[in-house]
């Protein structure tokens, strides 16, 4: 086994992982040691508009050439910044399990599933090339009838670093390349985008609960339900 | 759900449920990362940290007309082990002019230093990615009461994912203490203001005959998504001079005596606790199962603990007198160990550090204390409890007068017993100024902290 599959393996398994043990049903997902309390109702609070999200040359796991904001518009887009070569801890695996978590929820809400995106865009292009993003991908989407899940990366590195300034996400090479979590140091960064194409929130690893990210979307298709009444 | 685990890459099989068996990779567990962490133990739990010690200690330094530039600077002290520089002044970057600086904050990718002015509320930000040692000016937010709705009087920065939020202390309309939570985002742009609750306006927050709207400190326990903020005083109190504020009884009775508890994710306080004494830094516990924070009340010179009850209620109770605030002991700044069991509690009027075992995080015991100065005000301890560093002025319009006036930034090392002087910088000699805020650098970063295991 190869280690790009070994790799592919390795997330899958921890998508498993973490379905098995949170519940696929973010609703009934129980308080655990890092997300110990009730989340908020869908509503009941706002999401302030940060900026519009940055645009950006990609390539997707067909090959096919796009504008990062063909992905931020039209949908309500959660946005995550990965690469798959990425072990740490509560980095990119578990940005992949909680997209894949909330894919599936897709799968059995056709509000979510006609309404939400994701996009897991690489930061890494020169490894994960279409072929890997489309394995990658295709492990992931366990659910074939949720929402859309798109896996890219930049077009050009001159494509990526203009993405990853708009963003703000940081993303180093580590002083050792065989670093046991992957041989770049980053943040991990996630992006609640609005229809319009406007983020409205950002996640790091110590606010990536599936339920607030699951809220955070509901409450903006609540936002738009009310402004259409008026 | 505990998502703290990495993987190797070691093949094995595995049958996890009935019905699939699946090739899988070997899960090792993984309490923490590789290199050790460090960082000061009070800042933000979103920040990335710092791996190993600490190198710099970067210092928000208040201009003195008529000392060197008379401008407020950035200040950069060398204390990487074994530098040749080690304890010595390798950069100072002046601003320009005198904000009364005072407190700051990185934000969460620890690329931007955010220092902000409580007199004319402009934010300085610096880059310290690019040249860890040489800081770089960058940019400065110079509409802040406009941007914010009336905000004034920035408190520091407090790193948040993408954003920073900057606690205020002061409202444009009266400069008195009712003021807001602010939000920019990490390239410096305005998002949002939270005003804190008052009588009129609680926000359906519990406890409203509390509320007085007042501001200082503002800090997250993410396991709970809970907010904290304290109360200080507003801009006319804390710009004027301390003896002539201190002979005016009206004056004094504008001081905040709440905190409030806030949902930290909708931004919307839930409880208020009546903390008399303006209650200032917030220091949460690091344990995973550590559900408290620590403030200390300076006008009245108790320690208070906010706390989650058996019930699953938050409580404020005081736990602890420091000392006999007509002598001046007034506590101005904490710091609590990596490992929770021991507070150090900086007191302006007597210059002295004291040290409490907090183990029972209910009843403080005083176990030592050590006098740094003829005033002290901030303490940075590193995270593996060993190295402290105090510096020396509160308010331009506070700090003691005369030979009592020494401004300093002194570093101790810490055995669990003793403080023992390690290295001094006189920032009167060096034609500095008055030192206040320090923050740790470093060139090396590391994990987020984002599990609150102590390592």
């Amino acid at each position: 086994m190869n280690m790009s599959r070994a790799r592919v393996l390795a997330l899958a398994l921890t998508v498993y992982l973490s379905r098995l043990t949170a519940s696929i049903a973010a609703d009934a997902v129980s308080h655990d040691a890092d997300y110990d309390y009730d989340p908020p109702v869908v509503g009941s609070y706002a999401l302030p508009v940060i900026k519009v999200a940055p645009d950006g040359a990609i390539i997707d796991s067909d090959s096919k050439s796009l504008n990062l904001c063909q992905l931020t518009h039209g949908r309500i887009t959660v946005l995550s910044f990965i690469y798959t070569r990425c072990a740490a801890p509560k980095a990119c695996p578990y940005a992949v399990s909680v997209l894949s978590q909330l894919h599936a929820l897709s799968a059995d809400d056709k509000a979510l599933a006609t309404n939400m995106r994701l996009v897991s865009l690489s930061f890494d292009p020169d490894y994960d090339t279409p072929q890997r993003l489309a394995e990658s991908s295709e492990a992931m989407r366990d659910e074939k009838s949720g929402c859309e899940w798109h896996f890219a990366t930049a077009k050009s590195n001159a494509a990526l670093e203009s993405i990853l300034n708009g963003y703000g996400q940081a993303v180093d090479k580590r002083s050792n390349p065989n670093d046991p979590q992957g041989p770049l140091y980053h943040i991990l960064r996630l992006f609640l985008i609005d229809r319009q194409g406007r983020i409205r929130n950002i996640y790091s690893s110590a606010t990536l609960d599936p339920r607030l990210v699951l809220a955070d979307v509901k409450t903006l298709l609540l936002e738009e339900t009310k402004l259409s009444k008026h | 759900m505990n998502m703290n685990v990495s993987l190797t890459p070691a093949l094995f099989v595995a049958k996890i449920s009935n019905t699939v068996s699946v090739c899988v990779l070997a899960l090792t567990l993984s309490f923490g990362v590789s290199n050790a962490p460090a960082d000061e133990t009070c800042s933000s739990p979103y920040l990335a940290r710092i791996e190993g010690q600490e190198e710099f200690v970067y210092v928000w330094t208040l201009g003195v007309e008529g000392l060197g530039d008379g401008s407020d600077k950035l200040v950069t002290v060398d204390v990487k082990p074994g530098s040749p520089n080690y304890g010595k002044v390798i950069n100072a970057t002046s601003v320009g002019g005198r904000n009364e600086a005072h407190h700051g904050g990185f934000t969460d990718d620890r690329r931007q230093l955010w220092l902000a002015g409580l007199e004319n509320s402009r934010v300085f930000i610096f880059d310290v990615h690019t040249d860890p040692a040489r800081p770089q000016h960058a940019k400065t937010i110079d509409n802040f009461a406009e941007a914010t709705g009336g905000a004034i009087g920035p408190h520091g920065a407090y790193a948040l994912p993408g954003r920073v939020l900057i606690p205020c202390l002061s409202n444009a309309k009266d400069h008195g203490g009712q003021t807001a939570l602010v939000e920019y985002s990490n390239d410096g742009n305005y998002i949002t203001t939270h005003w804190l609750p008052t009588k009129d306006d609680a926000r359906g927050a519990a406890d409203a005959r509390f509320a007085d709207g007042y501001g200082y400190d503002a800090r997250v326990l993410p396991r709970k998504n809970a907010l904290l903020t304290s109360s200080f005083t507003g801009w006319k109190n804390y710009t004027m001079d301390f003896g002539k504020l201190t002979a005016d009884p009206e004056a004094m009775k504008h001081f905040g005596s709440t905190m409030v508890m806030w949902d930290f994710h909708a931004r919307q306080p839930k409880k208020i606790f009546e903390v008399p004494g303006a209650p200032l830094e917030i220091r949460w516990a690091w344990g995973d199962k550590h559900n408290y924070a620590f403030t200390a009340a300076a006008l009245t010179s108790k320690l208070w603990l906010v706390y989650l009850d058996d019930r699953g209620e938050w409580q404020a109770k005081d736990i602890a007198r420091i000392g006999d605030v007509k002598s001046g002991v007034l506590p101005v700044d904490i710091s609590l160990s990596a490992d929770d069991k021991t507070l150090f509690v900086d007191c302006f009027g007597d210059g002295k550090c004291r040290v409490f075992d907090v183990s029972d995080p209910h009843k403080p015991k005083q176990i030592y204390e050590k006098q740094i100065g003829r005033q002290v005000n901030m303490v940075s301890q590193s995270w593996d409890g060993k190295r402290l560093y105090f510096t020396s002025s509160l308010l331009e319009r506070w700090d003691k007068k005369g030979e009592d006036n020494e401004q300093f930034l002194r570093a101790y090392t810490w055995d669990g017993k003793e403080l023992k002087p390690s290295f001094a910088l006189d920032f009167t000699a060096l034609k500095l100024g008055r030192p206040h805020h320090m923050l740790f650098g470093a060139t090396k970063l590391g994990a987020n902290r984002v599990v609150a295991s102590v390592q």
